[in-house]
């Protein structure tokens, strides 16, 4: 089993939480050189470095940025996606059935939505059974436990406040590795 | 173990054939409503094939072939593929991508095995009785009597095994 990514969404369609577990990218010294070309970010971003002489830390500290704008960009698109077939699912199978999870050659989405139209998406192998029920107890037992029993954090989390504190995040990553560490023992 | 409908678009995305085989297993929606769907359908497709968080290994295996592979044949990977299956509570949704960009939509129930081979012998029935019709417009709505009646009996046949 291997889990690539989590996210969550909120009644608002705003991505407020996202996860990957992703291997990083390969080594700048891998890309290929025609990439030095000067765009806005890039300068703005290498003029604040103090070694910005260095094109290794220019070009990964623009890979940086263009990284954080693909992963929002990302989170549009599975929010996007999901929305559309969800309401296909609603259409066709009636109000009360529910989509669940699409699989393609590469891999595997779970959906999992709570009766507040709060969005869990996870994306998985292909081989990966129903994780359904892990969306659950995360929302049950993380969510519930330490976003809205926290006094501290606000109703409306816009742009992730109050979602991305520490008891939320060591209790996610800790129950996903105990997962994959169950599912390999299971092996 | 029941099959409820056939779905096919076009490979611009236009609806071009409709057929419901089970009766009470999926929401009597409208003709246009089944444009949406197809519509819709075709661009969460391209968007699922474009979410694919497995990144191959770029340019890999030219560097490595160029001396001493015999044949010299560089190995492409695959190209993402879009949604395949979907589930729902109440249904599955199987999709064959033709090489020439048809989809083949199935809807069955959640309990249906060997989707991949009825879709396939849909696939079949659509060369012989849609293709090779000499009436049929390229990218039109399908009306041929024949792949009508072929489908019906074959889809039959897999609702009473």
């Amino acid at each position: 089993m291997v889990i690539y990514s989590f996210y969550i969404f909120d009644r608002h369609t705003e991505c407020i939480y996202s996860k990957t577990w992703l291997p990083p990218p390969p080594a700048p010294g891998a890309q290929p050189q025609h990439d030095i070309s000067t765009s806005t970010t890039g300068a703005a971003v290498a003029s604040s470095d103090p070694h910005h002489h260095n094109p290794n830390t220019l070009r990964s500290s623009r890979s940086a940025v263009s990284a954080a704008n693909k992963a929002s960009d990302d989170a549009k698109l599975i929010f996007g996606t999901v929305f559309s077939l969800r309401n296909m699912v609603r259409k066709l199978g009636g109000e009360d059935d529910a989509f669940i999870s699409y699989r393609t050659a590469q891999y595997k989405l779970h959906y999992y939505e709570t009766a507040s139209n709060l969005r869990f998406v996870m994306l998985t192998d292909t081989g990966t059974l129903s994780m359904r029920n892990v969306m659950h107890q995360i929302y049950i037992n993380l969510w519930c436990e330490y976003v809205v029993k926290n006094p501290l954090a606000p109703v409306e989390h816009k742009g992730g406040a109050g979602v991305r504190n520490e008891l939320f995040e060591l209790g996610l990553n800790q129950f996903i590795t105990g997962l994959i560490g169950q599912a390999g023992g299971q092996r | 173990m029941t099959v409820f409908s056939l779905v096919i678009i076009n490979k611009a995305g236009g609806l071009i054939y409709n057929r419901t085989f089970h009766e009470g297993g999926l929401n009597k929606i409208s003709t246009n409503d089944y444009l949406v769907l197809a519509g819709t359908f075709h661009g969460v497709h391209a968007i699922t094939a474009r979410l694919n968080p497995v990144k191959s290994a770029p340019e890999r295996p030219l560097s490595n072939s160029i001396p001493g592979v015999p044949g010299g044949i560089l190995t492409r990977p695959e190209p993402p593929s879009g949604l395949e299956v979907l589930e729902s509570e109440n249904f599955r949704l199987q999709c064959f991508n033709t090489l020439t960009g048809v989809k083949f939509l199935l809807f069955t129930d959640t309990t249906q095995t060997n989707v991949d081979v009825i879709i396939r012998r849909i696939y079949d029935l659509y060369s012989d009785y849609v293709m090779k019709n000499p009436f049929y417009q390229l990218e039109m709505p399908i009306r041929c009597d024949m792949f009508d009646r072929k489908l019906l009996s074959y889809i039959r046949e897999v609702n009473n095994r």
